[in-house]
């Protein structure tokens, strides 16, 4: 199998260069204590010539790689008078290393079965998660998006071309209120949703203002399941959690 | 007498929301003996073993705690609207195992260990209170020493950080599952 190819798409599968070294050394079902630089760094190469588009961060992964290899490579080339003790070894520092890191790798995935099996269990403290601030793939996002967002709204309800008659005044305060009372009653608010029900511009931008002050206050949370999902808005629990 | 002892632990773990002790049962019982508690416990656990209960009392966190069983969470997910329950990333995962085996430890001890930085993954974990800070390393710069939680105990469903394997059953760990493991990695 080709894993070489399809490694773009998985990046959750490596978390750093030291990971990276040992996917390629595993590949090359080699002995760790006996790694072959100039195998492995072939094998960068080769990948690097295969490939069309650029991962900057998996690059710059592979470079760091590439260097530790050339650096103990030009350690070992060096003429010593002395054999080189083991701990100075840049060979060894390296196997260390990586039997740390394996160590650590062979830890997590026996952390994530023992998460598996404990995400099962239901205990009293944890509930109602859904309502927890820490559902923990969310992924809490910035004013910059949030705002981006409701310009996006804006600019397309313009596109419709509704034509309202002001006479209505909005409190802050008010919105404010309303955005509370909403969350209250609903488990959360689809950011989206809520404002494209807004009857003007006006109300819209009151609204979001209110929010923003909600949000800096740390009274409610927005929070989106990964990019270019729908933003929900929750109210934050811990306190009220933790009192009971 | 003994029952009625059952039946007042029973009580207790009932009520509370973390993981209640056995020295604190002792210290709310005191008008019994403390081989009596014990008993009292181990008979207590035996009855949600063997009966027909939709919940049963874990060992969990250096405690005691309701929990429901595991074969009902499909009904538990439907009853409270969720499809599925958060995982940590991986990144956290292999944060979380650096700090459990090499605790007390800095930020830039975890970062070197891993290869990557992971400033930002331990920030997230203390916010999940699942590490904690405990105190400042008398060396340059005196940076912060973190530790795993009471909460890292509960998540996992351990009793104490001993139940994690050692290291060294880590390594032997390693050497049998080195060849599937590696078809693993090959597949992802």
């Amino acid at each position: 199998m080709d894993a070489s190819t399809d490694y773009q798409v998985k990046l959750e599968v490596f978390q750093g260069p030291l990971d990276l070294l040992l996917f390629l050394i595993r590949k090359k079902k080699i002995d760790i204590h006996d790694i072959p630089i100039a195998t492995v760094t072939r094998e960068y190469l080769k990948y690097l010539n295969q490939k069309e588009r650029i991962n900057l961060d998996r690059e710059a992964e592979f470079l760091l790689i590439a260097a530790l290899l050339i650096y103990i490579k030009s350690q070992m080339l060096l003429p010593r008078e002395k054999p080189l003790e083991d701990e100075k070894d840049p060979r060894q520092i390296l196997v260390n290393r990586l039997l740390d890191y394996q160590r650590i790798k062979a830890a997590s995935s026996l952390l994530r079965e023992k998460e598996e099996e404990e995400l099962l269990k239901w205990k009293r403290s944890f509930l109602p998660h859904l309502l927890q601030e820490d559902a923990m793939d969310y992924i809490e996002i910035s004013l910059f998006d949030l705002g981006e967002s409701f310009f996006v709204l804006m600019k397309k309800k313009e596109r419709e071309g509704i034509k309202t008659i002001k006479g209505k005044e909005y409190s802050l305060e008010e919105k404010m209120k309303e955005i509370l009372a909403f969350l209250e009653a609903n488990e959360f608010l689809d950011f989206l949703d809520y404002f494209s029900q807004a009857e003007s511009f006006e109300e819209a931008l009151v609204s979001f203002l209110g929010l923003l002050e909600l949000i800096k206050a740390r009274i409610v949370i927005a929070l989106q399941e990964s990019h270019f999902q729908p933003i929900k808005v929750w109210l934050r629990r811990k306190e009220r959690l933790t009192n009971n | 007498m003994e029952n009625r002892l059952k039946e007042i632990i029973e009580s207790l773990i009932f009520i509370s929301l973390e993981p209640l002790t056995l020295e604190k049962i002792k210290s709310v019982l005191t008008e019994f003996k403390q081989e009596e508690i014990e008993q009292a416990i181990k008979e207590l656990l035996d009855t949600y073993v063997s009966n027909e209960r939709g919940i049963q009392i874990i060992h969990s966190g250096g405690g005691l705690l309701f929990s429901t069983k595991p074969e009902h969470d499909s009904f538990i997910k439907r009853l409270l609207k969720i499809e599925r329950k958060g995982k940590l990333s991986s990144a956290a995962l292999e944060t979380l195992s650096a700090i459990a085996y090499h605790q007390p430890i800095t930020l830039a001890e975890i970062s070197a260990l891993r290869g990557v930085d992971s400033s930002s993954t331990l920030k997230t974990l203390l916010q999940k209170r699942l590490v904690k800070i405990v105190g400042r390393k008398k060396s340059p710069g005196n940076p912060l020493i973190y530790r795993t939680s009471e909460k890292f105990l509960t998540y996992f469903g351990l009793n104490t950080i001993k139940d994690l394997p050692s290291p060294e059953e880590l390594s032997k760990i390693l050497d049998e599952e080195d060849i599937p493991e590696e078809e693993d990695i090959a597949e992802q």
